[in-house]
């Protein structure tokens, strides 16, 4: 698998706030990479870098092989689409999408080819006469894709692509967009900060906090082998307790099971609260772990008899998906 | 705007009353202006076109005239030439102390005029020797740069930057994102501050008055002398003039950009 853009130790500083720390990264060719991470953590500066509107303090982005770092935007041969979409209001659909050909003097049949192409792609051929301002949230996104692929790019970055859409257009076009990259086999990076949308479009996933990579690697190795306890809290681990062993570990509420018919890492708990959901209950309990620690565990079961706060039961973790953790916790 | 009405009627009221207040001595201009007689009197005494001939054909209304647009434009030009790129540097650039300098710019708002046009016949007339034209035209730059700097300053706050690298993005060199996207977002903003610009300068009376002379005088500063010494309604007709003129300015100004993106941008 070869690289199509990289960072190495790449470190962004503003006055005396670091946003990016030292992060290396390899950011395969043809593959879908996500950027994901809580608000402030470094997504935006770190994608806005390797399109080049700011420079990194310092380490090097390199782009194909090439050392880009201080290559200015327009020679980096990049598609970007803006979480504020920036579309050119003064211009119609077709001419956003024109943009760079034109600049790149793409013959004027060519250009109306490519046009007419990439605009059917993202299913907005009948609205090229339109102006921006028409359009509705979706649409415009779509132009702004549009826009971005029409310069068959090296790279598509996007930024909070979907963030400003409705919950159900958002599903929509994430199926909408891996689309799109398998059949133009783009490079592609998107920023979010939304784990479903990282988890289902993503080749790779890199998961980053306050200016550095916690982990990095497909969605289905990191959601099931979450590397630390930043990342599994992130992907919605709520249970962190130290085993017998002494070994600091981390399970998923719906693995803990009550009552102690099962086998597994066993706990006596006594229950604090319920909450019922129709098809399951959580259920929130105390115990005393291996480590002589009082702990907070949330199950999540499903069939469960009567619970009621005050009342003592065993909480049996299943092994199979129990997770050790690099870190003892205290983050 | 109806609903606006009925349901506030002391605004309303006041609305009204404001409109009154402003349109009523300017149809009393307007109608003495139409007068066959010889004074400024209402009602005017029967109907003729006389007074507008007498206006157009009297020298130094005319002179004054070419005089006032020579400068409002020249002005107007010079302070959109200085304004524009200081207030894209302001907002877009990393200019320390931003503040300060767009301060600077919008301080001639707050100096009365009448200390800024004895301090340009100071420094620049005697100081350095200008002439008037020179002193009276870099006079009215300095007075039109605020409108300048301000009205395209909210056009340009408006605009979403990202547009602009969205265009660098897509291979466009600083220069022909500016020209081809920036530009043409500013450009009611700066069709705006251009038309503000003239009117305020066409309409100047302070400094014209004090860095005047013989061979250079606008038309307000002529009509202001004229009132003195005589009182007839010649003067009326060249007011209606002006009015017609500037209701078409206005008209223009409509139809192309609108007054709510105009003064839209002021208000901001
Ligand atoms: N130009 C700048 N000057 C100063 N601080 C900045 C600048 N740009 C970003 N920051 C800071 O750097 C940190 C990271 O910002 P960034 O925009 O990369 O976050 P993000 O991960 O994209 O977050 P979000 O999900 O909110 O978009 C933030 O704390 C932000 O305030
Ligand atoms: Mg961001």
């Amino acid at each position: 698998m070869s690289t199509a853009a990289a960072f190495v130790g790449v470190t962004q500083r503003f006055g005396d706030f670091t946003a990016v720390d030292a992060i290396d990264l390899e950011i395969p060719e043809g593959k879908l990479t996500t950027l994901l991470g809580p608000s402030g953590c470094g997504k935006t500066t770190s994608l806005r870098m390797l399109a080049g509107y700011s420079q990194p303090t310092s380490g090097t982005i390199t782009i194909h092989g090439v050392d880009s770092t201080r290559l200015p935007p327009e020679k980096r041969g990049l598609g970007m689409v803006f979480q504020s979409y920036a579309l050119f209001p003064h211009m119609t659909v077709a001419e956003n999408v024109a943009y760079g050909l034109k600049i790149r003097k793409v013959g004027k049949k060519e250009t109306n080819q490519r046009v007419a192409d990439t605009l059917d792609l993202v299913g907005l051929g009948h609205l090229s006469a339109s102006k921006p301002k028409k359009l509705s949230g979706g649409q415009q996104q779509r132009v702004a894709l549009a826009r971005a692929i029409a310069i068959q790019p090296r790279l598509l970055l996007l930024d909070e692509p979907l963030s400003n859409l409705d919950a159900r257009l958002r599903v929509q076009m994430r199926a909408e967009i891996r689309r799109i990259q398998s059949e133009t086999g783009l490079t592609v990076v998107l920023v979010t900060h939304d784990q479903d949308e990282a988890l289902e479009m993503s080749d790779l996933m890199v998961l980053m906090k306050s200016g550095r990579i916690m982990q990095s690697g497909a969605p289905r190795e990191v959601f099931s082998q979450p590397a630390n306890r930043f990342v599994a809290d992130f992907l919605g681990y709520e249970n962190f307790f130290t085993d017998k062993s002494g070994i600091f570990r981390t399970i998923r509420p719906e693995y803990l099971s009550l009552g102690g018919d099962k086998t597994g890492e066993r706990l006596e708990a006594t229950v604090v609260s319920t909450a019922y959901r129709g098809v399951d209950l959580l259920v929130t309990l105390e115990a005393v772990d291996g480590a002589g620690q009082t702990v907070r565990l949330i199950a999540d079961v499903r069939n469960a008899a009567a619970i009621e706060p005050g009342q003592k039961t065993t909480v049996t973790a299943d092994p199979a998906h129990l997770v050790p953790l690099e870190n003892s916790g205290k983050e | 705007m109806r609903g606006n009405g009925t349901r506030r009627p002391v605004a309303a009221t006041l609305a009204v009353l404001g409109y009154i207040i402003m349109i009523v001595p300017i149809l009393f201009v307007v109608a003495t202006a139409f007068s066959a007689g010889r004074t400024l009197r209402f009602p005017p005494e029967g109907f003729s076109l006389q007074w507008f001939e007498a206006a157009v054909t009297y020298d130094p209304f005319m002179e004054s005239l070419v005089s006032s647009l020579y400068l409002a434009i020249g002005a107007t030009a010079l302070a959109l030439l200085l304004g524009v790129p200081a207030t894209i540097a302001i907002h877009r650039g990393r200019i320390p102390g931003r503040g300060l300098l767009e301060g600077l710019f919008l301080s001639p708002l707050i100096v009365p005029e009448l200390v800024v046009g004895l301090a340009l016949y100071q420094q620049l007339m005697i100081g350095l020797g200008l002439d008037n034209l020179t002193t009276l035209l870099l006079g009215h730059t300095a007075l039109l740069l605020p409108y300048a700097v301000r009205v395209t300053g909210a056009s340009l706050a408006l605009a979403d930057p990202a547009v602009e690298e969205a265009a660098r993005g897509l291979g466009a060199s600083p220069v022909r994102a500016f020209l081809t996207v920036t530009l043409p977002l500013l450009r009611p903003g700066i069709f705006s501050a251009g038309l503000l610009g003239f009117v305020t300068s066409f309409n100047n009376v302070p400094l014209s008055l004090l860095l005047q002379d013989r061979e250079f005088r606008t038309l307000p500063v002529t009509m202001l002398d004229y009132v003195q010494q005589s009182y007839n309604p010649r003067i009326a007709a060249m007011a209606t003039l002006i009015l017609a003129a500037t209701v078409v300015i206005a008209v223009i100004a409509e139809r192309t950009v609108g007054f709510a993106k105009i003064f839209g941008g002021i208000n901001r």
